[in-house]
């Protein structure tokens, strides 16, 4: 036999014995020494526990699974890929404990068609979530500390709510495809409009609340039947492509009057297309937001495996912008797992002209949070790992339309903490402008930072740290 | 008092908008000539308005109406009276696509027939189509009705949520999820007493009436500790 290669050769000395080639001096008896660990724990890179366990969910639901928060995909780029490099000696810094930093933000005034612009006090602001998603108690605290720092907050979907309209200074209405009771009354009490043609969580599909969250006053809201679970629309009703988005943002201006800008927030996908699209159709916002972005629910499957990562999004639509002529003209503002100042600051210098945070200010409010640890394990959880949201079942109160819930957020100290967060934030963004010696945050650029990946390089164009190279394709 | 008229021609839409507003402002009809079917007329009109449009119009044409009485002599673009809370507005011709989407009240009538998804996402109020109503009429229509007297095209009453789409005539194909009932003599009354002040109504119609077969109302899991598995 060709393959038996033991028939040619006779050693110079006795056959051992099987004991001595197994190791039997030591080894563990009826195991093999040198059997490894996959034996017992497999190894299979593909068929991992988890995607085991996916399947047989998959096998049993018969549909796919629903969650909030936002994605699990463990291959998203962070943040932290990337460091700053403050001035040395080709720069000079600014003094970060005495000098300051102008933080005020203008958006929606470039193009110079809207008699008043979004001013913001600081670059960021509170992401587009319903009341619906959230509680009323929720939405207010939002709006009185977003006012109390000169920020401002969104709607979201759901329609403007009485609490919300009053605790925000300023308030972004916002007009998805489903358009819940939207109306000339409304659009006329908003600081600001926006179109939504999409989001980051899901990009390419309608939003989602569950049943559970439908309550008599969410039904009302949005003309829908008590529990139903509301699948929504993803394409607009009245208008289908670029030229149509055109006709209906001027529309909007006549109807404000020409007095508030209009936004366009897009979902994270092909930014450099779309970005330019927008700003063609004469919005004068556009609100990129990134893959990380959080929902408070959605098909599992498009949190984890649709959309561009934020950090690749900005460059794109900085860059599309650029070429249009329309930097400038069209304020861009960064969106999708922003955590800190310091992510902040890195959509500052990546090109953004503000932020959004959703998920960051949720968790200020006291979204999962180390309280009512029983209702987390009912939830088949835990402080820290909750991503509930759409059951309407939030421990902490916040993700609920559950009267008894909501009563546990306190909606005074929850405004309090969304404004020493913002403030947090804002002086973290500082800190680091000035270092870089900027003395207004919006002069962050991209030489201000270095990549420390090359994945973190390929997808923004920020140099090499050390290489002073950026990896070029 | 004579109407007002104001030319539309090629001048600046917010112009003309303007001196609409200003006019309803002043209790003043209007008359609007040399339409030039332009985009974006008679938007955000006010109740006392009276708007009359001749010839032809573009989109979004008495877009988010707040209570005005507004005619179109011919045919209007798509997105008439997208978003009306309440007001009457009636097209002599055929109505593009979308007529009153998202609506959330008031009274449509186009007197041809209209385009595709009329009444898309509409929220209250009703449209009377006298011509036939084009296909996905009625399409995730929350509240309110459609009644179209000339047929309908395909997929009508589209994943309805509790919105009504009446239809005498035929009606291509159904849309999914939808529930032709057999309409009760009550509800006939309140559509005849809809189309009585339009000068519409007639008994002899073989009325259908669709509503949603409430099949996408819901995932089969109603219960929250169904979706907990994750």
């Amino acid at each position: 036999m060709a393959d038996d290669l033991n028939d040619t050769y006779t050693y110079p000395f006795d056959m051992p014995s099987e004991e001595a080639v197994k190791f039997s001096d030591g080894a563990i008896a009826g195991k093999p020494a040198g059997v490894p660990s996959s034996y017992a724990e497999g190894g299979s890179t593909r068929w991992t526990p988890e995607a085991i366990s996916e399947v047989h969910a998959l096998a049993q639901l018969g549909r796919y699974q629903v969650r909030g928060y936002n994605t699990f995909n463990k291959r998203m780029p962070t943040f932290d890929d990337l460091t700053f490099v403050p001035a040395t000696m080709t720069r000079l810094p600014l003094e970060g404990y005495r000098e300051s930093c102008d933080t005020t933000t203008v958006l929606g005034g470039g193009r110079g068609l809207v008699e008043k612009p979004v001013e913001l006090k600081i670059p960021i602001y509170i992401a587009s979530m319903s009341f619906g998603a959230l509680s009323a108690n929720a939405k207010a605290s939002l709006g009185y500390g977003a006012s109390k720092v000169g920020t401002m907050t969104c709607t979201g979907e759901g329609g403007m709510l009485e609490e919300e309209r009053e605790a925000s200074q300023t308030l972004l209405y916002q007009m998805s495809p489903a358009r819940y009771r939207i109306d000339l009354d409304h659009i006329r009490r908003a600081d600001a409009l926006e179109i939504v043609v999409g989001q980051g969580a899901k990009p390419g599909t309608g939003g989602l609340l569950l049943g559970m969250k439908v309550s008599e006053r969410i039904s009302e809201m949005r003309t829908l039947p008590v529990g139903v679970d509301q699948r929504s629309t993803i394409r607009h009703p009245d208008f289908l492509g670029a030229d149509d988005l055109a006709v209906k943002v001027e529309e909007l201006r006549i109807a404000t009057n020409y007095q508030v800008p209009i936004f366009l927030k897009m979902g994270a996908t092909r930014p450099r297309y779309d970005v330019a699209i927008a700003a063609k159709a004469g919005v004068d916002v556009v609100v990129v937001d990134g893959a990380e972005g959080g929902t408070g629910a959605s098909p599992e499957l498009l949190l984890n495996h649709t959309g561009i990562p934020t950090m690749s999004s900005i460059r794109a639509a900085r860059e599309a912008l650029d070429e249009c002529g329309m930097t400038g003209k069209v304020s861009l503002v960064a969106a999708g797992g922003i955590r800190s100042g310091v992510d902040a600051a890195k959509c500052l210098a990546l090109g953004a002209d503000a932020v959004m945070i959703g998920n960051g200010a949720m968790i200020a409010l006291g979204c999962n949070s180390p309280r009512y640890y029983e209702d987390f394990a009912r939830l088949g959880t835990a402080p820290g790992a909750c991503h509930h949201c759409h059951t309407g079942l939030c421990p902490v109160g916040i993700a609920t339309q559950d009267p008894e819930l909501e009563a546990r957020m306190d909606p005074h100290a929850g405004a309090e903490r969304i404004a020493r967060y913002l403030t947090a934030m804002t002086m973290e963004i500082t800190a680091l402008a000035k270092a870089c010696g900027k003395s207004s945050v919006h002069n962050l650029e991209v030489e201000d930072l270095r990549a420390m990946s090359f994945e973190a390089s390929a997808f923004t164009g920020v140099k090499m740290a050390g290489i002073d190279r950026a990896f070029d394709w | 008092m004579s109407a007002r008229v104001v030319e539309a021609g090629q001048r600046h839409i917010r112009e003309i908008n303007d001196e609409l507003q200003k006019a309803a402002a002043e209790g003043q009809e209007v008359v609007v000539t040399n339409t030039l079917s332009r985009h974006n007329l008679g938007i955000g009109l006010p109740k006392g308005a009276h708007v009359r449009f001749e010839g032809s119009v573009g989109y979004y044409c008495a877009g988010l109406n707040d209570g005005a009485v507004i005619e179109v002599e011919r045919n209007a673009g798509w997105g008439l009276a997208e978003g009306m809370a309440s007001g009457h507005v009636t097209v002599g011709g055929y109505a593009g696509m979308s007529a009153g989407a998202a609506m959330t009240g008031g009274t449509i009538h186009v007197k041809g027939d209209s385009g595709p998804r009329c009444g898309v996402a509409m929220k209250g109020g009703n449209i009377i189509v006298e011509g036939k109503i084009g296909y996905q009429s009625g399409f995730m229509a929350h509240s309110g009705k459609i009644i179209a007297l000339g047929g309908a095209g395909h997929s009508c009453a589209d994943a309805l949520w509790e919105g009504e789409v009446w239809v005498a005539g035929e009606v291509e194909s159904l849309g999914v999820d939808v529930n032709v009932v057999e309409p009760t003599a009550e509800e006939v009354a309140e559509v005849d007493s809809i189309l009585e002040p339009l000068g519409l109504v007639d008994s002899s119609r073989n009325w259908r009436k669709m509503i949603s077969g409430q099949r996408l109302w819901y995932f089969e899991s109603r219960d929250a500790n169904a979706w907990l598995m994750i």
